[in-house]
C-alpha cells in the first residue's frame, strides 16, 4: 500500500516538476514528537520533505491568506478545504491560484491527550491506521486513534476535502449520527451567573499570546480590534474583563464562517477549550439558518446573504 | 456569555416610527433600571492615593 | 560551601516556620499544568514535576503591572500628577524553582539594573525574593541547559539549591540569604559526607541526561549583517503565526509595552509584558512599521537572543535552554535548530555566495 505521505511526496515532486504550481505548501517532520511543521517546497527535489501523519492538525489554508503567486500547491484536509473555500469567498485567494492536495482524513491526535495517559515524557510516537504507540523512559503504551482523537476531530462529519484538484487516497467514510454540540447545550443550560462563572474560570490561565486567534485562518485583519490603539477599544492588560472581551469578540468575528477545525485550542499553551464560543456560534448558524461553513463555492455564507424567512423573532 | 436576560435587547424601529422608538426606549429603560447596576464587564481601577 | 541535610519531616515543619516570615511561592499543579503561585497557608509546593508550564518570571515581573495613578478631577489639588503605584514586598522566597530559570533573572537583570537606570519595580521584587532552587534529576528531552549556560544544577541566580535524594534533600547553602532562610526554617544540620557525595552524583548524572544540545561558538565572531541578511529567515519564519507564546513562556524575554487606562477622571498607568512578534510592537505613531513582516519580527527575536545580546554583554546567549518555546510553540519552531543554522553560518556565508 502507498502511504499518504508517498502520494504527498510524488504529487508535490510531479507538480513542481511540471510547472503547475510554483511552491507546495505542507507538512515537515517536526523536531519534538507529536509535532509536524507546516512548510513550504519550491524544488522537486525537495518534496521528500513533505509527511503525514496524526499530528498535522495545524490548518494550513493559515498559510496562503494573501499569497502573490500565480500557482500553490496545498495540502488539504477536510477542514483545512473548508477554510480554503471560506478563504476564496472571502477574496483571500483566488481559486485559479490554488491546487488543493487534497487528504482524505481519519482525524488528528490530541497531543495532550496522549501526554496525559503516559507515565512520562514521550520520547518517541509512531502509529498504524488505527493506533498510535507513544514510548518513553521505561514505557510503551499504544491507544486506539479513535480514543486520543483531539476533540474537534472526533466530532468532524467532513473529514473528505470539500474542494480538491489532486486526492492523496481513497476518501474515508465520513462519521454518522455525530452530536455535535453536547458541550454547548450543557453550557446553554446555565443560568447567567454560572455562565458567568463558568468562562471566568475557562479564561483564568489565558496570557493573552493570541496564539488562538494567530493559528486561526480566519482572523487575517490587517490590525485586530485588541491591537487597535486610535481609539483603543479593549485593555492589553490580564484584567478578566479583557481578557473575556478579546476571546468573545474574537469568538464572533468568526460567527458563520468557523469550521470547527481546532487550531485554535490545538494551539493555546494552557489548554483553553475556547472552541465552545465559536461552537455555539456553529451551533446557531445551523439551526437558524442551515449553514454549515465552506462546504460549497456557490453558495453566499449565512451572515453575507439576506433572505425574507431569515429568523427574526429575538426582535421585538 | 453570562449577561443578565433583559439587559440586551433588540428592536426594528423604523426612522418612520417615531412613537414605537419612543415606547422601546422607555420599557427599556425601566426594564434595564429594575435590574439594577451592571456589575460584569466593569473594571476595577487603582485609586489615586 | 555549606551542605545542610533536610529529611522530609524537617523540609515540611522547616517550610511551615518560615511562612512566618516569608511569603512562600511554588509549584502547584492547577488542571494540567504546574505554575508557581503564592502558596496558601498550610500548603506545600508540590515538586513532582519536570518544570512549570510557564516560566516564573511573573513572580519578579508581573504580566501586568500598576506603576502610577493619576486624577484627572480639577477639584483636586494633585490633578494632573502621576504618583507612583507602590507595590510592598515583603520578603519571600521561591520554593523549588529550577536552576534555569534562576539563571534567567541574572540575565534579565542586566537590563533592568545598569550603571545608568535601575528599574526600581523589577529590583524591588528580586530583591525580596529568596531562590530555593531545586536540581533537575530528570531534565526533559527538550531541555539544553548545559549548552546554553546553564545546566540542571546550576548555581547562578540561586540562594540554596536543593538535591532530592529521595528520602532527604541536600541544601547547598549559596549566599547569605539562602542561610538566613535556613535559619528561618531551622534547617541546621550538615550533611554527612555520603549525602554531599550523593548531590554531586545527581548532579553529574542530570548533566548526563541531557540528549539536546546548541552551538553558539561563532554567534559573536559572524558580522551581524552577514545573519541579518542570511538566506534562511524565509524559511525560518514561513510557518511562524507570531502569536506570543514563545515570548511569554521564555523566562529570559523581559520586553514590555507601557499603557494608561482612563475611567472618569482617574486612571493607572500600566506596564504589560509585550511581545516581538507582535506588529503593533514596533508601530510608529506615523503608520510606518519598521518590522512590517513576520520575517522582519521572527528573525528580530533569534537575532536578539543569539545575536545583539551576545554582542552587547558577552555573557552568552540570551537563553537559558529551558525548551519552553521549543515545547510550546504551536508550529514547531525550534530556536535550537535555528542557534545551530545561525552558528554555523559563518562557514557557508564565506564559501558560497548568496543567491
Amino acid at each position: 500500500m502507498t502511504s499518504t505521505t508517498e502520494i504527498l511526496r510524488e504529487t508535490a515532486a510531479r507538480l513542481l516538476a511540471s510547472g503547475a504550481v510554483e511552491m507546495v505548501i505542507g507538512f515537515r517532520q517536526g523536531t519534538i514528537p507529536m509535532m509536524n511543521e507546516p512548510c513550504f517546497v519550491r524544488k522537486p527535489a525537495e518534496a521528500g520533505l513533505l509527511v503525514w501523519d496524526s499530528h498535522c492538525g495545524i490548518n494550513l489554508a493559515n498559510y496562503v491568506t494573501d499569497r502573490k503567486e500565480k500557482k500553490i500547491g496545498i495540502v488539504a484536509k477536510g477542514c483545512d478545504s473548508r477554510n480554503l473555500v471560506t478563504h476564496i469567498l472571502e477574496n483571500k485567494i483566488r481559486r485559479e491560484q490554488l491546487v488543493v492536495i487534497g487528504v482524505p482524513c481519519r482525524g488528528m491526535a490530541d497531543k495532550r491527550k496522549i501526554a496525559m495517559k503516559c507515565p512520562g515524557e514521550i520520547l518517541r510516537v509512531h502509529e498504524t491506521e488505527t493506533a498510535i504507540t507513544a514510548e518513553g523512559e521505561g514505557f510503551t503504551r499504544t491507544f486506539e486513534k479513535a480514543d486520543v482523537l483531539q476533540h474537534n476531530c472526533s466530532l468532524c462529519t467532513h473529514r473528505n476535502p470539500v474542494i480538491h484538484d489532486e486526492l492523496a487516497g481513497e476518501p474515508v467514510e465520513e462519521q454518522q449520527g455525530v452530536d455535535r454540540y453536547a458541550d454547548v447545550r450543557a453550557v446553554e443550560a446555565m443560568s447567567p451567573e454560572q455562565r458567568w462563572k463558568y468562562f471566568e474560570d475557562l479564561l483564568a490561565p489565558c496570557i493573552r499570546c493570541y496564539a488562538c486567534r494567530n493559528a486561526c485562518p480566519l482572523c487575517y485583519c490587517p490590525t485586530c480590534f485588541v491591537d487597535e490603539s486610535r481609539p483603543q477599544w479593549v485593555g492589553k492588560g490580564q484584567d478578566p474583563v479583557d481578557v473575556r472581551t478579546f476571546h468573545f469578540l474574537r469568538a464572533y468575528h468568526c460567527a458563520g464562517r468557523c469550521t470547527d477545525c481546532g487550531a485554535c485550542e490545538r494551539a493555546c499553551p494552557v489548554g483553553i477549550n475556547m472552541r465552545l464560543f465559536t461552537k455555539k456560534l456553529e451551533k446557531d448558524c445551523l439551526e437558524l439558518f442551515g449553514w454549515e461553513a465552506g462546504l460549497s463555492l456557490e453558495v453566499r455564507p449565512a451572515l453575507d446573504h439576506y433572505r425574507p424567512n431569515d429568523p427574526n423573532d429575538f426582535i421585538r | 456569555m453570562g449577561i443578565e436576560p433583559g439587559r440586551l435587547q433588540f428592536s426594528w424601529i423604523s426612522s418612520a416610527e417615531s412613537t414605537k422608538f419612543v415606547t422601546v426606549a422607555a420599557q427599556v429603560t425601566e426594564a434595564v433600571r429594575a435590574l439594577g447596576p451592571n456589575t460584569r464587564f466593569i473594571k476595577p481601577l487603582a485609586e489615586v492615593a | 560551601m555549606r551542605m545542610l541535610l533536610i529529611d522530609r519531616r524537617a523540609w515540611q515543619e522547616g517550610l511551615k516556620r518560615a511562612a512566618g516570615q516569608y511569603g512562600l511561592i511554588g509549584p502547584v499543579k492547577e488542571k494540567e499544568f504546574h505554575s508557581f503561585r503564592p502558596l496558601k497557608p498550610g500548603e506545600m509546593p508540590d515538586l513532582a514535576f519536570q518544570n512549570s508550564r510557564l516560566s516564573p518570571k511573573h513572580v519578579v515581573y508581573p504580566q501586568t503591572e500598576p506603576m502610577f495613578a493619576y486624577t484627572l478631577d480639577e477639584a483636586r489639588e494633585d490633578r494632573h500628577l502621576l504618583k507612583e503605584v507602590r507595590r510592598e514586598i515583603p520578603p519571600r522566597a521561591v520554593v523549588g524553582i529550577r536552576p534555569c530559570d534562576a539563571k534567567a533573572f541574572v540575565l534579565v537583570r542586566l537590563n533592568f539594573d545598569t550603571p545608568d537606570v535601575q528599574d526600581p519595580y523589577w529590583l524591588r521584587a528580586y530583591e525580596a525574593t529568596t531562590f530555593i532552587g531545586l536540581g533537575c534529576n530528570a531534565p526533559c528531552s527538550s531541555c539544553f541547559c548545559t549548552t546554553a549556560g546553564c545546566g540542571p544544577f546550576h548555581e547562578e541566580g540561586l540562594d540554596l539549591l536543593l538535591a532530592d535524594l529521595g528520602e532527604a534533600f541536600a541544601a547547598k547553602v549559596l549566599t547569605p540569604k539562602g542561610e538566613a532562610f535556613a535559619r528561618t526554617a531551622g534547617w541546621t544540620a550538615e550533611a554527612p559526607a555520603g549525602a554531599q557525595s550523593a548531590f554531586q552524583e545527581r548532579a553529574r548524572a542530570a548533566e548526563g541526561r541531557i540528549t539536546s544540545f546548541v552551538q553558539t561558538d561563532h554567534l559573536k565572531s559572524i558580522p551581524v549583517n552577514d545573519l541579518y541578511n542570511a538566506p534562511f529567515w524565509e524559511e525560518v519564519s514561513f510557518s511562524c503565526i507570531n502569536c506570543g507564546t514563545c515570548t511569554y513562556s521564555c523566562p529570559t524575554c523581559w520586553c514590555f509595552d507601557i499603557q494608561d487606562e482612563t475611567r472618569g477622571k482617574s486612571g493607572v498607568r500600566l506596564r504589560l509584558w509585550d511581545s516581538c512578534m507582535y506588529p503593533l510592537f514596533t508601530l510608529h505613531g506615523s503608520g510606518h512599521n519598521p518590522r512590517g513582516t513576520k520575517l522582519h519580527r521572527v528573525r528580530q527575536r533569534f537575532m536578539h537572543k543569539l545575536k545583539y545580546f551576545v554582542e552587547k554583554y558577552d555573557r552568552g546567549i540570551q537563553c537559558v535552554g529551558c525548551g519552553r518555546c521549543v515545547r510550546l510553540c504551536p508550529v514547531n519552531i525550534d530556536i535550537r535548530r535555528v542557534c545551530n543554522m545561525m552558528n554555523g553560518f559563518a562557514v557557508s556565508g564565506e564559501a558560497c555566495a548568496i543567491p
